[in-house]
Parts: C-alpha cells; sequence; structure tokens
C-alpha cells in the first residue's frame, strides 16, 4: 500500500512493537507528528518538558524494560538538545533509537532556519547515524536501525530524516521482525560476519581453560560489569557466584546484575567501593570481571589494578579486552551464553578461608548517628525499609548516587537506573519517567542531589500531567556535594562556585508543578512523608537535609592504587 | 610498529568520516589514508596506515570492526604485501643542472611530466620508503610543491 514517510515510520514502529514514545514537536517533524494522530492508541506519546527529558525517558524506558527506547525531536535545537541523552545511552550501552526530522531536501547545506549536521553532530555518540533522503528507502533503514541499537554490545543509534522524505510517498510492505533479517540492507548486513549483529560464538577451549584456571586458584574474586545487566544474564550470573564461593563486587553498571543480598557480594568497587571489594580485588589470585570495561573510576590505577592476579575478561566486545587492563585470558561472548557454558562444567568450590579474610573488611560504609540533619544511610534505610523491594530507582549523578548505590540492594536488571559512563547531572527524573511508563505497576523513585534535580526538574510537569506517581528524594546540602567533597579534601577547602546557597525551594517548585512535597530533617519525618507520598498515588518531592559537609566513603583518589584509601 | 589496514566500507555519506573521526577520538595516529571504489560501486576500499604499539595497533583493527559501515578489516604485514604511494613533484632547477636531474629522474624510474624554465614536474610511485628516498634525493634541487596519495596496498 502507498504510505507517507510519516506513516511508514509509524508503521515500522509497530513491526519493532514500539508502543511508547517520548519526544518534542517542532517545524521540520510536524508530518510525523501529524501522522502520530492517527496512530494514536498503538503509538503513546509523552511529551517532555524538554528534549533532553525526552532522551533520558527513552533511556530510562530501555533500561528498565530491556526494549528499544525511542525518543523524537524536530531539527537544530532539538537535535543537539537529545545529544547529552545519546551520549549517555552511548556510554551506557543502552539501546535507543533517536529520530530526528531535518530541514528538506532543498534547504540542506544552505545554513536554513533549524538546520545543524545532526548526523554529524551525532557520530561519535551512537553505534551508527544514517541520514534518509530517498522514502523508498525509509522502511528499510529504520528497520537496520533498530537491528544494530538491539544486538551485540546494545546502544543508541541516530536516524535523520529529511522534511520532505516524511510528506513524500512509497509503496510499504509490512515484514514481520522475524522476517527483517531476510529483508533489503539487512540481509547484507546478516550476510557479513558483522560483530554487532551476529552474537559471538563461543569457543568452547576457552572455557576450558577458565575452568581449569578456577581449579588452580585458591583466592578468586569476581566483578559483576554492566553487561551481566544488559545481557539479562542475572540469574546465570547468580548461579556462577555460588558455584565459585566466591567475594564478588559490584561496578556502578553491575546493580542489578546479582542479588543484592547475595552474602557473597562485597559491595561496590573502584572509587567509592568498600574496603572488601578493593582489598579483594588487590589480593585475589584470579579476577574474573564479568561485562566490565575496567574504567578509570574502577582500575583507577590500569598498571598496578589486580597485578597480583590473573586477570580474565569475559565481555561481548571484542575492542574491550585489552582496551583498558592487560588480561591473561579472556571469553568474548555474550554473558548469558558464557555463563551457562561455565555453569555446566563447573563444580562446587569451596574458599571459605579466603571468603572469610575479604568478609572481615567493612562491605558497607558506617555512619555516625544523631544531629539535626539526615545522614545519607538514614535516608537509603528509611526508603529501603518502607518502599517494595523491587522498587526501581533512577538516580541523578553525584554524591547521593554513590551513596544509594552503596546503600540500596538491587536484585535484578533494571531496577537501578544510573549514568554510570557519562556521569550525566539531570539524568534521574526523565530516566524515572521512562521507567515508570515502562513498568507502570512497579514503584519507581527518583534520587537526587540539589544540583542535579535543579538542572532538569522540568519535567515535573511531565510527572504530573501524566499522573506518573514517581517519588523524587532530594538529598539536600546546598551544595554540590561531590565538587565539594573534592575540594575539601583535594583543593585545600577552596570552595570555589560549588555553594547552591539560593533557590528555588523545592516544595513550593512542585507546588508550582501541581504536585505535594515536604521538607524533612529526621527519620521520623522522613518516613511520614514516604507514607504521604505513596499514599498520594501522585509525583512528590521529599527534600531531606543533609549536612553540607557529608562525604561519600571510602574514597580512593583518581589514578591512584585501589587500596589507597584517602582519610575522609 | 606500524600497522597497515586494507579496508572494505559501505560506500555512503559519512563513512571516511566516519572512519577518519574514529582515529581522532581514540588518540589514534593516521600516517596515510587512501580512498577509492572497488569494483563495486557501493563498496570503497581504504588503506590505512598507522604508527603505534602493538597494543594501539591491535585497538586499531578492533574499533575498524565495530563500525557498522566497515565490511571487513584486514590486517597486512609489510613483507607479504605490496605497498605502493605515488607522488607529483615540482622541483626547481636550472638549465645548469637539468640534465643531471634527468639522468637521476631515469636511474630512480621517475617520469618527467613537464619541463619549464625554472622547474621540472615529476612523476614518482614506487614503495613508501622509496618515495622517502626520493624526496630525500630532490631537497639538493630545492622542492617547490609535493602531492603524495598515501600508501595503497595488497596482499601478495
Amino acid at each position: 500500500m502507498k504510505l507517507t514517510g510519516a506513516e511508514i515510520l509509524m508503521e515500522c514502529l509497530l513491526e519493532q512493537d514500539v508502543d511508547t514514545v517520548f519526544g518534542y514537536p517542532g517545524g521540520t517533524i510536524l508530518y510525523v507528528y501529524d501522522a502520530l494522530v492517527k496512530y494514536r492508541g498503538r503509538i503513546n506519546h509523552y511529551l517532555t518538558a524538554h528534549e533532553q527529558g525526552a532522551s533520558h525517558a527513552a533511556d530510562g524506558y530501555a533500561r528498565s524494560t530491556g526494549k528499544v527506547g525511542v525518543a523524537f525531536s524536530t531539527s537544530g535545537p532539538g537535535a543537539t538538545n537529545l545529544t547529552t541523552g545519546v551520549a549517555t545511552a552511548y556510554m551506557d550501552s543502552s539501546p535507543v533509537v533517536f529520530i530526528s526530522c531535518n530541514v528538506a531536501d532543498s534547504l540542506i547545506g544552505k545554513d536554513s532556519f533549524q538546520e545543524v549536521d545532526s548526523t554529524g553532530v551525532m557520530l561519535p555518540i551512537t553505534k551508527c547515524t544514517f541520514q534518509i533522503s530517498d522514502v523508498n528507502k525509509l522502511a528499510d533503514t529504520v528497520r537496520r536501525a533498530f537491528a544494530i541499537a538491539r544486538s551485540g554490545r546494545p546502544g543508541p543509534v541516530f536516524i535523520d530524516i529529511l522534511k520532505n522524505v516524511t510528506a513524500e510517498t512509497a509503496e510499504y510492505e509490512f515484514v514481520s521482525r522475524k522476517q527483517h533479517k531476510k529483508s533489503g540492507l539487512l540481509d547484507a548486513l546478516y550476510d557479513r560476519n558483522m560483530a554487532d549483529l551476529h552474537k559471538p560464538s563461543i569457543d568452547e577451549e576457552d572455557i576450558d581453560k577458565l575452568i581449569e584456571m578456577i581449579g588452580e586458584s585458591e583466592k578468586p574474586m569476581l566483578i559483576c560489569g554492566g553487561g551481566v545487566v544488559r545481557g539479562r544474564a542475572h540469574e546465570e550470573f547468580n548461579t556462577f557466584v555460588n558455584l565459585m564461593d566466591a567475594p564478588t563486587a559490584i561496578t556502578v553498571m553491575g546493580g542489578g546484575g546479582m542479588k543484592g543480598r547475595n552474602p557473597l557480594t562485597t559491595g561496590m568497587i573502584g572509587m567509592h567501593g568498600s574496603q572488601a571489594s578493593n582489598i579483594g580485588v588487590n589480593e585475589c589470585d584470579l579476577l574474573i570481571a564479568v561485562g566490565c570495561r575496567f574504567s578509570d573510576r574502577v582500575a583507577l590505577d590500569p598498571a598496578s589494578f589486580a597485578k597480583q592476579a590473573k586477570i580474565v575478561h569475559i565481555d561481548i566486545d571484542r575492542s574491550e579486552i585489552n582496551k583498558n587492563v592487560h588480561t591473561d585470558h579472556h571469553i568474548v561472548g555474550d554473558a548469558k551464553e558464557v555463563l551457562r557454558m561455565l555453569n555446566e562444567k563447573l563444580s562446587q568450590q569451596d574458599h571459605t578461608e579466603w571468603k572469610k579474610h575479604i568478609f572481615s573488611f567493612p562491605t558497607e560504609t558506617k555512619y555516625d548517628e544523631g544531629g539535626d540533619t539526615l545522614n545519607p544511610k538514614q535516608v537509603c534505610d528509611t526508603i529501603a525499609r518502607m518502599m517494595p523491594e523491587n522498587t526501581i530507582v533512577a538516580t541523578d549523578v553525584g554524591q547521593h548516587q554513590m551513596w544509594a548505590i552503596q546503600h540500596f540492594h538491587f536484585d535484578y536488571p533494571g531496577q537501578l537506573i544510573t549514568s554510570g559512563g557519562f556521569g550525566t547531572m539531570g539524568f534521574g527524573l526523565g530516566a524515572a519517567i521512562g521507567a515508570k511508563v515502562g513498568n507502570p505497576d512497579t514503584m519507581v523513585i527518583h534520587i537526587a542531589g540539589d544540583g542535579s534535580f535543579r538542572m532538569n526538574c522540568n519535567e515535573l510537569t511531565t510527572v504530573e500531567h501524566y499522573h506518573l506517581p514517581i517519588i523524587t528524594f532530594v538529598f539536600d546540602n546546598r551544595t554540590l556535594g561531590m565538587v565539594r567533597q573534592w575540594q575539601n579534601l583535594i583543593y585545600k577547602k577552596n570552595f570555589s562556585e560549588s555553594d547552591m546557597d539560593r533557590g528555588p525551594d523545592f516544595i513550593k517548585l512542585a507546588e508550582a508543578y501541581g504536585l505535594r512535597g515536604r521538607r524533612v530533617t529526621n527519620q521520623k519525618d522522613l518516613a511520614e512523608a514516604i507514607e504521604e507520598a505513596m499514599a498520594c498515588g501522585e509525583g512528590y518531592v521529599i527534600d531531606c537535609m543533609l549536612d553540607i559537609d557529608e562525604m561519600v566513603r571510602p574514597m580512593v583518589g583518581g589514578g591512584s592504587h585501589i587500596t589507597d584509601f584517602m582519610k575522609v | 610498529m606500524k600497522g597497515i589496514f586494507s579496508v572494505l566500507v559501505e560506500n555512503r555519506d559519512g563513512v571516511l568520516s566516519a572512519v577518519s573521526g574514529l582515529f581522532a577520538r581514540r588518540g589514534f595516529n593516521i600516517d596515510t589514508l587512501a580512498v577509492g571504489e572497488t569494483e563495486n560501486h557501493e563498496i570503497s576500499s581504504m588503506t590505512i596506515t598507522s604508527t603505534g604499539d602493538q597494543r594501539t595497533i591491535d585497538q586499531i583493527e578492533k574499533q575498524l570492526n565495530k563500525n557498522v559501515d566497515v565490511i571487513k578489516v584486514r590486517r597486512l604485514s609489510e613483507s607479504k604485501s605490496v605497498c605502493l604511494e605515488m607522488m607529483l613533484i615540482k622541483v626547481s632547477c636550472t638549465l645548469a643542472n637539468r640534465a643531471a636531474l634527468i639522468d637521476l629522474c631515469k636511474m630512480m624510474g621517475a617520469n618527467v611530466l613537464k619541463v619549464a624554465p625554472k622547474y621540472m614536474l615529476l612523476e614518482y610511485h614506487a614503495h613508501p620508503d622509496s618515495v622517502e628516498d626520493f624526496i630525500q634525493a630532490m631537497k639538493i634541487y630545492g622542492i617547490i610543491e609535493i602531492q603524495r596519495t598515501g600508501t595503497i596496498a595488497m596482499q601478495k
């Protein structure tokens, strides 16, 4: 049948089982928004306050559901407003297809109104970009974009459609997702030995070698990375951990990759890792890292990182092997498949002595009780006590993010949604919106700092309009806490431009958006506020007052040896 | 060490920029880059040469392989492949030394494309090392302008 480009785009989204899109209209994408009306009910569009909010919402939706997220924007500033969200998704391997329209063919390259080379802008922050200037290639390209976004190591793909293409007509024929492999451009792509579309086949010999190494090891240590989460390999990983009977550290991105309350976990690793994790890495004789890229926040000093141990790296992305840390053995493959193969061959190990040693070090930070203000652990503990165990937690970036990850226990992939790689302040509220839309029956909370919340609190309007009962907890210390912490420890208390001694009043702000909120300074008030928030069934802001000099502990300085804990 | 990559890519907008951008973003060197269509006009072939330590050269290969528009990456060893570079060079010369220069060109296998009163325009193609040698030899006469294609290479 003959359809317009905009309608073909809608049909292609339906082919991919997309029923949710986040976005913001504008001049060049109006034909697409025009077509949306015809597809209402099958494709639900969520209008955000800002394109950045839409980009984070699509990302949060993808991370929490495991499906591909979709965001729309117009050309020029619409597309550039997406970029922070695109880069955030890219750094954390989140599958999102970003769709923007550009000026018409006749205006391209003329510095037209709201024109920017958006595919050029997106190039370094996506797996792939496409500009579509021929309506006959539209369906094929959209199919290809989705296949690339979700396969291999997932990630964002950007599609730029020229405005005239959305209005022109072409023949469209429904092709089911199963048939996509055999259609058009994808056919050629699959025919090639493309690492991105094919799951790498796992070498049996590599598995056997690792089993042998495990047999020889007396002090093994495991790392649960983001690849376990993206690969939804949590069950296999849990089995592996239990069979290994080894202490297991969790990276920021690995939260939810194993049961957070598994007694074998040593908690977070790296710059704000627990003593047990960091000392474990430094004393083990075999380190097996699954889906972790040894970033500078984990392997702080790559040269000395686990130097005494044999390092084994399991990752789906071949380019991660030996990129940051030199490894002794590696297995390239999907975490779920590799772990399943390992579990089949692995006999139950016993490392009682080694465990006793490692778990003699703290896995969690202790805080002093009392004072006029709440401490971070009290806030986290109260939330954890009162809210369902499966609550999805979306965070912003900074101290509150580290506290949330240190003190909450995440049990399944998608329960923790946080910007680990790109460290995007302002990510949390949009991400929480996406997570709530994708998981309407699960409690979703947003953990923010006062700095991060100020950045994108405009999305409270989206929370209110769509009646999304998201509770925002602001860890409010009236400062950019992490910046102040560094200034405290490294920059000789020279608190340059980090004080947030200014408005707005977050409670009045919530009210302005038609929501309720409450400021709390002690656990009793906090508990009451949480009760009220859960009962109201709408968005709610809880402003938790913390001490301005509260710090994230422990801390190892950037580039330092992993056990060089600072005096904090 | 030196890395020579023969890369087949999709012949579409932005691919050259994606590949060259990859080198810039990740801090890899491009020594030379030569691009042209293959017998199939939908596919282009690139020869890229780079220098770096073993780990860097390995990373370049892996990162190239990750690019969706890259069809095939082949790492060529210098001993098992033919490497060639072409150069146009304008060398200043006078009536007095013209004969000597022409003799030198004959000896080295360079072609004289134009003889002008104050300069000669030469074409030279050879292994990149020989091209370097030829440039050194021409420095005595005075080089006015050079255009080089960069290395192209093929497995023997």
